[in-house]
């Protein structure tokens, strides 16, 4: 359907207060940063210099960015790949609850309204060395829970933090995932003699492949871009630099060290990242397997 | 030897509700049974109760002499084909039909073997390697009955299997399902809405009406002689003219405005029913009634007319009469018929049984 608007204004105007927030907090900025990568600023920001690419050359020649983004990748993978698999677990039970089955769906979608800032600073709290419930607990089990000096505890902090936010989201589509199978394919599985395990893994899962592929995508995508506030409330990108993702690494390097210039450098890879994530995400979401 | 007995066999939901107060039928060896009945009657609440997909509440099933309440669907040796086909979208027709056997760790040369055997007695061999969704309607049904023939079960059960295709396509399925049927001589027990299917596929029908048999048996037998009005008014196409009256010492009354003599014990109301094609156009003189007719509706080889018995006040009961050939009789004129006592059926009104 088609509607045309008698004059060519006004159709501007209904759109006018979506494209001046694009343009002023995502445009302007973006344009911003590409600018500054080409240049070395002072850290009070009153003096600047051309320097053409050696931004960049300076970032692909800094071993501590090839960490980060091997901690991106790992923290990404860990996020994405824990968040739904207990997301589908979740979805999976909650599928089969009968009995109440509104207040279950409805608690688990909760965690989903909570900031990530609050998150981290509710994991924060829960997993504090000193009186965190968690930590002591894990003290009296004989694990030594200390991220403030372990990488590998406060790596899997944050992931723990990141993950419990996105499993509300996972679950959400896994379930509507799950009921969109129809019912008489189980029935048929069951009379051709697989159990409820094989039934699983052999029909509803490989069914659920372009919501597992989409959810994949999207999780990626969350815990490279939108994990600081979960970060910066638990780790603050340490010990070390032990969680300091590629993200972190902009805000730290750019508000924390001043480094300006280099912080828009990682600024514009990380948008060359993101351009890439999108096309494949449309690429495989728009070849959406068709089932009928 | 009977192959299927359903004993008492009562469906009740958790709610209260009786769906299936208690069926009992018992199916012989090779026997084809339909159940049949309006949509909400419980044929299929039935159907998936033999095949362990709804549990049983009361009563007992046995197939081949044992019990088979608490089995599994798996367990039960059966095999079941579903209104929409479900076959398993992400394999191909190959896969589909070998995952039964697969499940059950067949070999997979003997799988092979059976795959291809059954699917050249579908005419799939050409399509073995696609996905159902490249398949049309007929085909995706004739995967399915493969999928349930390749287990070599004791049982087909078919769930409205039909339903889904168009009218030509129905026909044809039909008359290949029969054919399949009595090659295997596989016990099968379908169910479905459509009567014509009934009649066409079964050896013995299953009158269902809200979770009760009304009536188990022949097609002719129900044809013939319906034991209650709902049977009556389901069997046969257009259905059966069905009027209440009452039986008085003259005879049948309808309407207060007609009279059809007949001696019998029987005394009040009644149900009164005559088929169709039974009505015989006839004469001012020797017609039992007149039709005041209301539509005709000429199907080239046969003609059906609908109207009203003329009746002084003019509101007589609705009546379709069904006469061979083409007729072209004009609407709204008279049209003299006479009722054959041969072919009435009379139905206690309250008990709803044959008298």
């Amino acid at each position: 359907m088609t509607v045309t608007f008698p004059q060519k204004g006004l159709p501007w105007l209904l759109l006018l207060p979506q494209l001046l927030v694009t343009a002023i907090f995502f445009l302007w900025p973006a344009e911003q940063a590409l600018e500054q990568a080409f240049y070395q600023e002072d850290a009070f920001g009153l003096s600047r210099e051309f320097i053409g690419l050696e931004n960049f050359a300076d970032l692909f020649t800094d071993p501590l960015y090839y960490q980060s983004m091997l901690t991106t990748l790992v923290f990404s993978f860990s996020v994405a790949i824990v968040g739904m698999s207990l997301a589908l677990l979740l979805a999976v039970m909650a599928d089969r609850v009968v009995r109440g089955k509104l207040a279950y769906q409805t608690l688990l979608i909760w965690p989903y309204a909570v900031a990530p800032a609050l998150a981290g600073v509710l994991w924060w709290i829960l997993f504090d060395p000193s009186m965190g419930p968690i930590a002591l607990w894990l003290k009296t089990a004989g694990v030594n829970w200390n991220h403030y000096l372990d990488g590998n505890q406060a790596m899997i902090l944050v992931v723990i933090a990141s993950t419990w936010k996105q499993i509300s989201y996972n679950f959400l589509f896994f379930l509507a995932g799950l009921q969109a199978v129809p019912r008489s394919l189980i029935e048929a599985a069951a009379i051709d003699g697989a159990s409820p395990f094989k039934r699983f893994w052999t029909i509803v899962f490989p069914l659920l492949s372009p919501t597992t592929f989409f959810l994949l995508v999207v999780n990626l995508v969350y815990a490279f871009f939108e994990t600081f506030g979960v970060i910066d409330a638990t780790t603050k990108g340490g010990p070390g630099q032990s969680t300091t993702t590629l993200v972190y690494k902009v805000f730290d390097d750019g508000f924390v060290g001043l480094d300006l210039g280099g912080s828009a450098a990682q600024s514009v890879v990380l948008m060359a990242i993101v351009g890439l994530m999108t096309v494949i995400q449309f690429r495989f979401i728009e070849r959406k397997v068709q089932y009928s | 030897m009977t192959d299927v007995i359903l004993e008492k066999v009562g469906k009740a939901y958790p709610n209260g509700y009786h769906a299936i107060p208690s069926v009992d039928l018992s199916i012989e060896e090779g026997e084809f049974i339909v159940l049949v009945g309006p949509s909400g009657c419980g044929k299929s609440t039935l159907l998936r109760m033999v095949a362990g997909l709804e549990s049983i509440s009361t009563g007992e099933l046995r197939i081949r002499g044992e019990r088979m309440n608490e089995k599994e669907p798996a367990e039960r040796d059966i095999a079941m084909v579903f209104q929409n086909y479900a076959l398993y979208p992400h394999m191909s027709v190959y896969d589909n039909m070998a995952y039964g056997l697969k499940n059950r760790g067949m070999a997979k040369n003997l799988i092979e073997e059976k795959v291809s055997d059954v699917a050249a007695m579908l005419g799939l061999t050409e399509l073995l390697q696609r996905k159902p969704r490249q398949l049309s309607g007929g085909q995706r049904q004739r995967v399915a009955m493969g999928r349930a023939m390749v287990r070599d079960p004791k049982v087909f059960l078919f769930d409205e299997p039909l339903s889904n295709l168009d009218a030509k396509l129905r026909v044809q399925m039909r008359v290949e399902i029969r054919q399949l049927q009595r090659k295997l001589g596989t016990t099968t027990l379908y169910v479905t809405h459509d009567q014509v299917e009934a009649m066409t596929l079964a050896d013995r029908l299953v009158v269902l009406n809200k979770g009760k048999a009304e009536q188990i048996g022949t097609p002719m037998d129900l044809y013939n002689k319906p034991a209650t009005p709902f049977v009556a008014a389901f069997i046969g196409s257009p259905s059966m003219n069905l009027i209440d009256a009452n039986l008085t010492e003259q005879g049948i009354k309808i309407s207060g405005a007609l009279t059809l003599p007949l001696s019998h014990q029987h005394r009040g109301g009644i149900v009164w029913g005559i088929r169709p094609e039974h009505l015989e156009v006839s004469d001012e003189q020797n017609a039992d009634f007149a039709l005041r007719i209301q539509a005709v509706e000429s199907l080239g080889a046969e003609t059906l007319i609908h109207g009203k018995i003329e009746t002084e006040s003019g509101n007589g009961e609705p009546i379709v009469v069904r006469l061979s050939g083409p007729h072209l009789p004009d609407v709204n004129s008279l049209m003299w018929l006479t009722a054959p006592v041969s072919h009435w059926h009379l139905f206690d009104a309250k008990t709803q049984q044959r008298l």
